[in-house]
């Protein structure tokens, strides 16, 4: 089974992730410009942060035989700040211009303040410029309503919806994801958001046209392998490999092939690991050992 | 009031402090009142000078404490916390622009219990509105324990801030299992929108077979009838 987890923050996980993932089958991954758990205060933090995601930890991956991916965008905890939003807006199209960024995001709702309506259209409006995806976050808190203002900023702005991932989905938002164009993203966590058997259930119920799974694995209570995981319980729900196949590999894929920017027969060879290699001098592994 | 606040903080921080730390802080508050760079190294260093211990207060000064400052839960409050917020009093003589950007300029550059002792003093200052947005920013913190310094026995939300942060801020307590019992003036700024929110986070929950939080009741207007 190729295996592909469409949002996880590898900057906050250990080489041991990456080996786990590898080896459970995760052949390429996409990491979403996410918050680091604490506001930034600098808009030149976000130009270090969005470089490392193109740079060192797309090569950190790459070390493990894994292709990573990144979205570029201002999440919605940090677009509640006037001056550092509309300085990171502003330097957002050379990012966007560049090679692995497959989508503008997460983007999206968190308190569901005007500054962050604000961000999210506007960003929106980039991906439009850059023919790009977009990855929506929706809201911990007053999902339904978050999850329903987001269509209609969509909406609002005349995006075509079929280039727009709608995340952390749950049994109270999917409906009215599905009535749309959008695709459907589901977070599979220890404790919150959704997991494996939910997860199934859902599948049998509403099919698995654009529907897909992530482990928005990060710095918090999270897990890299649920992927796989809700793979193996989607098997014993008697959920067949083929319907499984296209959740969690031709769905990602066709999404994010909208950017012109994943090179489909590629991504189904696992990579060749090279640890020789070094990126600006720096390696994964420490002491020079082979 | 800030008089009777003032007294009572001091007195009581330094009853429970060495003779040297007790110098430090007076040492430290006279130079705040003009040097911001002092305001902000003392503030860093008060965690380590005046201890992190809770205060023991006399009963009679935790009365006259409630009595002018109500709604402030002085009974959690620490060495550091007092001290903390004795500087930022030594600074009040000020004119209001400078004692606003100083007390940003502490919190902004704060660590997480500096962050802490930074809310749980903001409802004594009686400039607050300059203070507003940071109070609101702070609320998006997810590190619990500085959520709870405004969140819990504190009546700064309830007197401040707009009903669609107040809300957040209460969903947000909800959310994170804090008894709503400890959001100060709840009661008075109950709302439908609020109501609304508790009833679809009752229903989320049970969708995703879940347990609802038994007090979410107090978060909806017709308070008493199941959400």
């Amino acid at each position: 089974m190729k295996i592909f987890d469409p949002h996880i923050h590898m900057t906050s996980r250990s080489t041991d992730d990456y080996e786990a993932m590898a080896k459970a089958g995760i052949l390429a991954i996409v990491e979403p410009a996410f918050w680091l758990g604490q506001p930034r205060t600098h808009a030149g933090s976000f130009i270090d942060y969005f470089n490392s995601l193109l740079g060192w930890e797309r090569f950190r991956a790459s070390q493990f035989g894994i292709r990573h991916f990144c979205t570029i965008g201002l999440n919605p905890k940090e677009a509640n700040n006037p001056k550092l939003s509309d300085e990171v807006l502003a330097l957002m199209p050379r990012f966007l211009a560049k090679d692995g960024v497959v989508a503008v995001g997460e983007i999206g709702f968190d308190d569901q303040t005007d500054a962050e309506e604000d961000c999210l259209t506007r960003q929106i409006e980039l991906a439009a410029e850059f023919s790009l995806p977009v990855l929506i976050h929706t809201p911990h808190r007053d999902k339904k309503r978050g999850t329903l203002r987001t269509i209609e900023v969509v909406r609002k702005v005349g995006f075509p919806e079929e280039r727009v991932l709608i995340d952390h989905n749950n049994e109270e938002t999917l409906p009215y994801v599905l009535e749309t164009k959008c695709w459907a993203g589901h977070t599979i966590y220890p404790n919150t958001k959704m997991d494996e058997q939910r997860m199934a259930a859902l599948v049998k119920k509403y099919g698995t046209d654009r529907i897909i799974i992530n482990s928005a694995a990060d710095w918090g209570i999270s897990d890299p392998l649920k992927v796989p995981k809700t793979i193996a319980v989607m098997r014993e729900q008697g959920i067949g490999d083929a319907d499984i196949q296209k959740i969690v590999w031709d769905n990602p894929v066709a999404f994010f092939a909208q950017s012109g920017r994943l090179d489909v027969a590629d991504l189904e060879q696992r990579p060749a690991i090279d640890r020789g290699q070094t990126f600006e001098t720096n390696s994964v592994l420490r002491g020079d050992q082979r | 009031m800030l008089t009777v606040v003032e007294r009572a903080l001091s007195t009581t921080l330094r009853a429970s402090v060495t003779p040297e730390a007790s110098a430090w802080l007076a040492q430290a508050c006279a130079a705040a009142t003009n040097d911001l760079t002092a305001l902000l190294d003392a503030y860093a260093r008060a965690s380590l000078k005046a201890g992190r211990a809770p205060l023991a207060f006399t009963a009679a000064d935790l009365q006259q404490l409630h009595t002018a400052a109500p709604g402030v839960g002085f009974e959690r409050w620490t060495q550091d916390d007092a001290a903390r917020a004795l500087l930022l009093m030594a600074r009040l003589g000020q004119d209001g622009a400078s004692f606003a950007d100083a007390a940003l300029a502490c919190v902004e550059q704060g660590d997480a219990r500096e962050q802490q002792s930074w809310l749980r003093a903001l409802p004594l200052w009686p400039e607050a509105p300059p203070l507003l947005p940071y109070a609101i920013e702070a609320c998006r913190t997810n590190i619990i324990p500085v959520f709870e310094s405004l969140a819990c026995e504190n009546p700064y939300p309830a007197t401040h801030f707009p009903e669609r942060n107040f809300n957040q801020m209460v969903l947000k307590a909800l959310f994170n299992a804090i008894p709503l019992a400890r959001v100060v003036g709840l009661p008075s700024r109950l709302n439908p929108e609020l109501t609304r929110m508790a009833r679809d986070y009752a229903a989320e929950r049970s969708a995703a077979g879940r347990t609802v939080p038994a007090d979410i009741g107090l978060a909806c207007h017709d308070s008493g009838k199941e959400p």
